[in-house]
Parts: C-alpha cells; structure tokens; sequence
C-alpha cells in the first residue's frame, strides 16, 4: 500500500449516525446502517467491501445523489438533509466531480463538449477560458488528440479519461469514482490510477467504491464495509491484503 | 444555451427514422392546415370579390319605404341628394352605384322560376363587368331598356337564349300585380350560390314593374378603397344621415330581406334609411364559412391530438433510452430545469423543420392547383362562388398555421420533458445499469 495523501484534517465529508433503507414494496431493506466518517481534504480514500455491502449507497449520499433516511451528511460544509434539489444540484456542480464505472459520457457530443459541458453549467468563464481549461484536462489525461472525437469513437480507456477530465473540469474539491476501472483492461485501469494519484498529488481529493485489489493497493485509507455498517475505519495492511486476495 | 441545442439537434439526427416519421406527421398536418385554410381563403376573398359586386356594396345606404304600417318596400325614395351627400361624406371612397331590389318571378315560354331581382345601370358598373363572366351575349347590350342577364343555370331551367323574351312577374308595392317584357342579351357563367337565385335588369326595368318614378331606386351600394373599413364607414355614415335628418334604422347584422317581416310588424310609415355592411348583406354565406371553419376546427384538433400523443410516445422511448445520459447529467450538476428545456428544444427543432416544410410544400402545390384553374364539381361551385378551385395561401395564413402546429407538437413534449426533469439521478442511473 502506499503512502497516505492526506494533506490537510479538515473534514470535507462527515456523515453522522447515516442509515439508508429501500422500500421494496412492503418490505423495508436496510443498505446502511449507523454509518459515520470523516475524510479530509486531500485524502486518497478506498470504501473497500463485498458486493452488497452498501459501497455504492454510501458513495451516491456522499454525492448528494440519493439521501439518507435517517443521520447527517455534511458535504463540504454543508448540511444536505437542509438543503433543497435546486441547491443540492448547485453543491454537486460546484464542490463534487463524478466518475462512473460505465463512463455516462453524452453519445453525441465530442470529447471536448463533454468535458466543457459542465462548465457551461457553472456559467462562470468565457469561450477562452472554457477552451483553455478543457484542452488542458484533456492534454492532462493524455487524449488532447481526441477532443473532436465522439465517445463512440474511443476506446473504454480513453473514454474514462475523458469523464475524469469531465470530472475535474469544474477544479471540485472532491472526486467521487464508483468502480472507476472496472470496465478497463488491467493495463489502461493501471494508468488511469496513475493518473489519479496524480492529481491527488496536487490537492484534489479523491473517494472510490471498489473491490478492486489494484485501487484498494493504491489507497491513503481504507474504508471497510460489511452488511451496511462500517467495519473497520482504517483498515491495516493485513486486512487490505486479505480483502484484495478475497476480491482475487 | 448552445450545448442543449446541440444535444437535441444531433439527438434528431442520430434517430433519424424516428425522426422523419414523426417530422413528417408533423409536416402533413401543416399541409393539411395550410391547404384547408387556403381554400377558405380562396372562398373567402370570392365571396368578398363576387358578392360585393353582385349583391352588395362594401357599405350599402338603403332602407324602407311603409305606405301603411304593415306594408315594407325596400326603396329610398329621392336618392339623389342622399346620394350626393354619401358622396361627399364617405372617407376612403372608391365609387358609388344605385340598384333596384326587387322579387319576383321569371316566366319563359316553357318554365319559370323565383330570383331576386336587381336593376342596375352597367354604364356605371365597372366591377361588375369584370366579375361577371359571360357564356353568350354582351354586357354592354344591359345599358338598353328592358332587357336582362340571367346566368347559366336559370337559362337551362327557363329553356331560353340570348335574344330571347322572359316575363317578369311581381307584385307592386300597392299590391297590384304587374309584369314587364325584358330580352335575354346577356348569359354569364355560374358563380356559385350568388348566381342560383340572381337576375339582372336594366334598372328602368325594376321601376317600371313596380310602378317607381326615376327619383326612386333601391339601394346606393358604396364600394370603398378598403373593405375592411366597412364597419367604420357605416357608422359613420348612420351619423351623418341622421344629422340630414331622415330617420335612421337601428343597425341588425342581417340582409336586407331578412329584415322584411320585422320592418312590417313595426308601427311607422314614410321613409327610414337603413345602413348595412357588406357583412350584415352576406351574414347567410359567412354562415357556410363559419361551418366550413368549424369543420377544419375539429378536423385540425383531432389530427394534432394524434400528433401530441405521437410526440408523448416518441418522447417518452427517448427517456427511456436516454435514463442513464439524464442521471449522469443530473449527478453532474444540471438543473432539473434545464433538463426539461433539453428535450422540448429538442420536440421545438423537429417542430420547426417539419412545419417549415409542410408550409413550403403547401404553398408550392396551393400555387400549382391555382395555375392549373382545376374546374371543380357544380356542386361545389355553389359553395365555392367559381367555378376553379382557388387557394390563397398568404404569408399571415402559412404564419399561423406553422404557429398553431409548432406551438402545440412543442406543448406536446411539456409532460414527458417535465416527468424526465424529475427523475431522480441514482434511481436514473439503477435503472440503466
């Protein structure tokens, strides 16, 4: 496992005393239970466990995708049981950056229009410097030669590239990956980790839901879950060691 | 926003068959729209053109004269100074004509038949020489005393021909029965409606049947630069004479023989000035027009019902395909709002360009039918008031038309845009995975 990249302590996410239950008809089924965190500022952070375990619930509250039905998550500073769709959709544009495992880019818009889409979005700089700030991601995670191409036309690898690159465009203070390299070859899911831990080098935090023993190797910290609740906070080399054999 | 329209616009283009089966749905109704609204243009700028001249001034100053109360004859007695001061007093004027008005009955050697009568003097009936077209004869031969022009039709019920003699046969307004002589010079072709129960004679013609001196006469027709200043004109007008001091009839919106029961239950005798409107004249035929728009109404309505639901449908499988792209895009910080203006900018675009070419397509085969002069059924004729089927599609009616069917296939997209607008991201992006 390598180093932590904590940079700082401030939490830029806590959740306190989380529970998220599914309404499957009559029957209630409970995803989290009792779940509270911190991360920091700066953290290279693995939510590590079995299928089922509730990675994915956890990380869609995180991104104010979903909400809880009982706890507090606190995003950035800010209360998100306070907040309404409008204002959580603002906190997603303005604080959070997502990577889906299957990319999500938009079929008929080139690279570049969707990198700079959420730019667009934001609304907040020029033509210039939309241009400028796209162009550098997209030299960033290696594929400037394919901006004026469309996601049909690139490889699984490149088009993951191109949704970190969407992911980063708006500078987020927190990246949220699900199962980033689970559709990418052992090679190119090498690479897109390199490129990450990169870029959390410079200051961006980075969460990921994974099993994948690669990016659980790669983490600051593990976070454990088993059945919904949090197992282990801070999960030693041999507990790691032992889950990316099981994920093995 | 460019981005949006741009998803839309290449949305569009990557579902192409969707596309131009739904466009072209959307382009037919247009077409529809346009060449149904056309016709009732056509019919109506025929009826404005052939009824105005043959039956009625834009504005017409005419009334009724009542011997004793429970009489009515449609007579202004010494017209000319009314006429010179209609003259004088009428904004925007054209020209001015006198007609006789009368009923009676056509008899020939071997039929007869009912029509309304009307003597004019063709000298001063420039509009009437260019509506009027003939099969046999010639017009100018009407400037001659006792003759007429009867149309097609009436000349085959009456089994006669130009030169021949007809009887006309009515009633005086003393109620002593009278006749007079007049020779057939003049055939003119069928103009619908307004030809199936007309006839016209010299106007000494009329006075002599109804025993009326030459300072008597039935109507002064006034013809205006612009017909749509009738109404303005005609109060104006009412105004004017009332000030003259002849007595004034209050304004009814019917023709002047509608108008002949109520006018003899009245208690009053003499004189009384009646000021119409080409409209009030032709409220019968404006009745087929209002039926006939009634019938494109629902016609319309219930195509553009079939072509919302077909939107709702489309749009709905675009959703559908399309759940994942809206969670994702949602996850990433697009407002629901602008969620909901994707996919009706989306229904906009297709709207515009298939309603665009339904109304150039429209326009092309209006301009076609008119240029081929399409000789329609004698049935229709009678509906249309010509003979050829005449289409006006104008700017204004292609306007609405494109307007209407955009505007409502656009509203049509209103209910799936919003229930998209609405997903919430991650059960969006479940329900993809």
């Amino acid at each position: 496992m390598t180093t932590a990249f904590a940079q700082t302590e401030t939490p830029i996410v806590k959740l306190v005393g989380v529970d998220k239950d599914y309404h499957l008809g009559s029957v209630i089924v409970p995803a989290l239970r009792d779940v509270s965190l911190s991360i920091a500022a700066g953290e290279f952070t693995v939510i590590a466990g079995p299928s089922g375990s509730g990675k994915t619930t956890l990380l869609n509250l995180i991104g104010c995708v979903d909400v809880a039905t009982r706890g507090d998550v606190v995003i950035d500073g800010a209360d998100t049981r306070q907040l309404k769709e409008k204002a959580l959709t603002d906190l997603r544009l303005r604080s959070l950056g997502f990577i889906f495992q299957s990319f999500n880019l938009v079929g008929v818009l080139d690279a570049f229009d969707n990198v700079e889409f959420p730019l667009l979005l934001q609304g907040k700089l020029n033509k210039v410097e939309r241009r400028d700030r796209v162009m550098g991601l997209l030299q960033q995670v290696g594929i400037e030669q394919y901006a004026h191409h469309r996601p049909g036309e690139l490889s699984g690898g490149q088009r993951q590239r191109v949704a970190i690159a969407r992911a980063l465009v708006t500078q987020p203070r927190i990246v949220l990956a699900d199962e980033p390299t689970a559709n990418l070859d052992s090679k190119t899911g090498t690479a897109i980790l390199e490129l990450m831990q990169e870029l959390n080098r410079r200051g961006t935090t980075f969460l990921f839901s994974t099993h994948d023993p690669r990016v659980v190797s790669r983490a600051g910290r593990v976070i454990r879950l088993v059945d919904g609740q949090i197992a282990d906070l801070n999960a030693s080399a041999e507990d790691v060691a032992a889950l990316a054999a099981g994920a093995h | 926003m460019n981005t949006i329209v741009q998803i839309a616009f290449r949305n569009l283009l990557q579902h192409r068959r969707r596309s131009l089966l739904l466009g072209g749905a959307v382009a037919m109704v247009t077409l529809l729209l346009v060449m149904l609204s056309a016709l009732l243009n056509g019919m109506q700028a025929t009826m404005l053109r052939n009824g105005t001249t043959l039956s009625t001034g834009h504005v017409n100053v005419a009334g009724f004269y009542k011997i004793t109360a429970g009489t009515a004859a449609p007579l202004v007695t010494k017209y000319e100074a009314l006429l010179q001061a209609v003259k004088k007093q009428t904004p925007g004027l054209d020209y001015v004509v006198t007609r006789g008005r009368g009923f009676g009955k056509i008899v020939s050697e071997e039929s007869s038949l009912n029509s309304v009568l009307t003597g004019l003097d063709i000298v001063h009936e420039a509009g009437f020489k260019e509506v009027v077209q003939l099969a046999h004869g010639n017009l100018d031969e009407l400037a001659r005393p006792r003759t007429a022009l009867i149309f097609e039709k009436q000349a085959e019920r009456l089994h006669v021909k130009v030169g021949d003699n007809v009887t006309v046969s009515s009633q005086t307004f003393r109620g002593v029965n009278n006749t007079v002589d007049v020779r057939i010079v003049a055939i003119g072709r069928d103009l619908g409606m307004l030809s199936s129960f007309n006839c016209f004679v010299h106007h000494d013609a009329i006075r002599d049947l109804y025993e009326l001196d030459s300072s008597t006469t039935g109507a002064i027709q006034v013809y205006l630069k612009d017909a749509e200043k009738a109404a303005e004109v005609a109060a104006k007008l009412r105004t004017d004479i009332e000030k003259t001091g002849l007595r004034v009839m209050e304004p009814q919106p019917q023709p002047f023989w509608r108008k002949f029961d109520t006018v003899k239950r009245e208690d009053w005798t003499g004189q009384k000035i009646d000021v119409t409107t080409w409209i009030d004249e032709m409220a019968f035929m404006r009745y087929t027009l209002n039926t006939l728009s009634a019938l494109i109404f629902v016609l319309v309505t219930v195509l553009l019902v079939i072509i919302v639901i077909g939107v709702m449908n489309t749009l709905w499988m675009a959703i559908r395909e399309r759940t994942r792209e809206i969670g994702a895009l949602r996850a990433i910080g697009m407002q629901r709002g602008r969620v909901l203006w994707m996919f009706v900018t989306e229904v906009a675009l297709l709207a515009l360009a298939a309603t665009a070419t339904g109304s150039l397509l429209a326009t092309g085969l209006c301009l076609g039918l008119n240029a081929a002069k399409i000789v329609v059924p004698k049935a229709f004729q009678m509906f249309l008031m010509s003979e050829t089927l005449w289409l006006v599609a104008d700017v204004p009616t292609v306007a609405r038309s494109l307007a209407i069917i955009a505007v409502v296939t656009t509203l049509g997209s209103l209910l799936p845009a919003w229930r998209a607008s609405r997903l919430q991201p991650v059960k969006a992006m479940q329900t993809a995975s």
